[in-house]
């Protein structure tokens, strides 16, 4: 326990020390509020909970796996092998700092949202929402662990991770309703990973209750969550391709 | 069961198409400094990742302290301190930081005292709060070897230490290792420097595409391969009366300098001096060169150890 603390430590130090990480993970989703903001401030009581699934969706494909890569390519994993830790130890450390961030960043979020658009919320509505940002963040970062365990370098992590989330987005009802895509894209979007997090984070944030078909969405979700992590796991290399 | 510290058999490692163990039997007895001495490319590296349990050879077996690495890996690495040949830390931490958590990756936990202790044998008592980034070549080598002995390891495995290190600093780490190896630790460092591996190393096992050619002390392999020292002299003497002098095996002329090839050459330049002296002739610029390892890796592998790198 005491070696998980002082790895947890130094894995905290190593993100609070990156300007890149602090830049994409804290400034990032400020910034979008702003962006969002500045085009539609009437309807950001909608569009916050879309920000937050859009982060979180980014930062799950994308932003929680860089520092892996980074130490990955570094070499820096092989030289966590030489010693005696265990690889889970080291993933459940990684893990629980990018989680704790992701975290942060979507309360950053609700912060902007309810310091700058007076968006509504009340204990209820934030004590439901958290545990449907957290599904969302867990299912999202096990698919960018498949994403990050497929790619050879972190370049091309950071390409398909992009190009997913923003494929996510447009369809996910994040930011577009629905009504808007095609009937047949409309019929496949609700099994995809990002819009049961949607609703769910939606109507917890703005309705302070449960989705109507919220057991469907956090089985999906977990569906998602629970097959990724196993294939991340298997996919997980110390090294990087030759 | 073999009392050595390091039992390393038949080992034979490939990465993809690449051989690069071709079967190589190696043992490391307590308390010595063992060195790996061979071109790049040779097969030291990956001849240590077999006995770091970093990569699983072939076929084969690694028993380190008598522990099987393939069938135990987590108790052999817990044994061995560990420097891998491109640094490698999270270089966003401190100096002081790394220490503290390279040692608690393997359990060991150090008070602040300790640390310090660690970093002012190391000279970078200085650097201790620092990032690992912001340090130089030389200081990010030492702080490699102090996060490599930060659990206490009984053995020690270097790959590469002095490599891209001014003479300065790697004077320093030379020092280093003769340190560890006065703690009675056992120490195995791979180098492709001939003049390392002689001044550092009870034992040299040389290695040369994949496999090991010769494996003893320093002095015992240049002497079993009955090398020849070197004598070098400016002086006019007919070759075939030099030739015909005592314990002489050749003797030619590059330019002016005449060099003979001698198995004894305190009796050859008496010869040599008597000679000259009956020709009327004077000896200027007597150089003697030993036969040193890059003599011995020549003689075993037909090619020169600094051509191969």
């Amino acid at each position: 326990m005491k070696r998980f603390l002082i790895l947890t430590k130094a894995m905290t130090l190593m993100h609070l020390r990156n300007g890149y990480v602090l830049f994409w993970n804290f400034a990032f989703p400020v910034l979008l509020m702003f962006i969002y903001g500045a085009i539609m401030s009437q309807y950001m009581d909608y569009m916050t909970p879309g920000v937050i699934v859009l982060n979180a969706l980014s930062f799950g494909l994308v932003s929680s796996s860089t520092m892996m890569l980074e130490m990955r390519e570094k070499s820096v994993l092989r030289r966590l092998q030489a010693t005696p830790l265990p690889a889970g130890q080291l993933i459940g450390s990684y893990l629980l700092v990018n989680v704790i961030i992701g975290v942060l960043q979507s309360t950053l979020i609700i912060l902007a949202g309810v310091v700058l658009y007076d968006v509504p919320v009340t204990a209820t509505s934030l004590l439901l929402s958290y545990p449907m940002i957290l599904a969302g963040l867990l299912a999202f970062m096990a698919l960018g662990g498949i994403i990050s365990g497929m790619a050879a370098k972190a370049g091309t992590a950071t390409a398909v991770g992009m190009t997913i989330y923003f494929l996510l987005m447009f369809i996910s009802d994040m930011v577009f309703p629905l009504d808007m895509l095609p009937e047949w894209l409309r019929n496949v979007v609700p099994y995809l990973p990002a819009y049961p997090v949607v609703q769910l984070v939606r109507s917890a944030m703005l309705e302070a209750t449960l989705d109507p078909k919220w057991l469907t969405h956090l089985f999906l979700l977990a569906a998602y969550g629970i097959g990724a992590t196993f294939i991340a796991a298997r996919l997980f290399r110390w090294e990087p391709k030759a | 069961m073999s009392q050595s510290i390091i039992d390393a058999r038949n080992l034979i490692a490939a990465y993809g198409p690449m051989q690069a163990l071709k079967g190589v039997s190696l043992t490391v007895e307590k308390g010595e400094i063992f060195g790996l001495l061979g071109p790049n490319g040779a097969g030291k590296t990956t001849l240590l990742a077999c006995v770091e349990g970093l990569h699983k050879p072939m076929q084969g077996s690694v028993h380190v302290g008598g522990i099987n690495v393939q069938t135990d890996t987590t108790a052999t690495k817990r044994q061995m301190g560990i420097q891998l040949q491109r640094t490698a830390l999270m270089d966003d931490l401190t100096v002081a930081e790394l220490v503290e958590v390279y040692a608690a990756l393997y359990e060991v936990y150090l008070t602040s005292n300790q640390i310090n202790d660690l970093l002012t044998r190391f000279d970078l008592i200085e650097k201790r709060n620092t990032l690992a980034r912001r340090l130089s070549g030389g200081q990010q080598q030492r702080l490699a070897l102090a996060v490599a002995i930060a659990n206490d390891p009984q053995i020690v495995l270097l790959d590469e230490p002095t490599s891209a290190l001014d003479p300065h600093a790697r004077r320093a780490v030379w020092d280093i290792v003769r340190q560890l190896h006065d703690e009675g630790r056992t120490i195995v460092l791979t180098t492709h420097a001939m003049e390392e591996a002689e001044a550092l190393c009870g034992r040299i096992a040389i290695i040369d595409r994949g496999q090991i050619v010769a494996c003893d002390t320093p002095a015992a392999l240049i002497a079993n391969l009955q090398l020849n020292s070197m004598l070098k002299a400016t002086v006019e003497l007919p070759l075939d009366q030099v030739r015909a002098l005592p314990n002489v095996s050749n003797a030619r002329y590059t330019g002016q300098h005449l060099e003979v090839e001698t198995a004894r050459p305190e009796v050859t330049l008496t010869a040599l001096h008597e000679l000259a002296a009956r020709s009327g002739r004077s000896i200027r610029d007597v150089m003697l060169r030993q036969p040193n390892l890059e003599d011995v890796f020549l003689k075993l592998t037909g090619r020169a150890l600094a051509e191969s790198n």
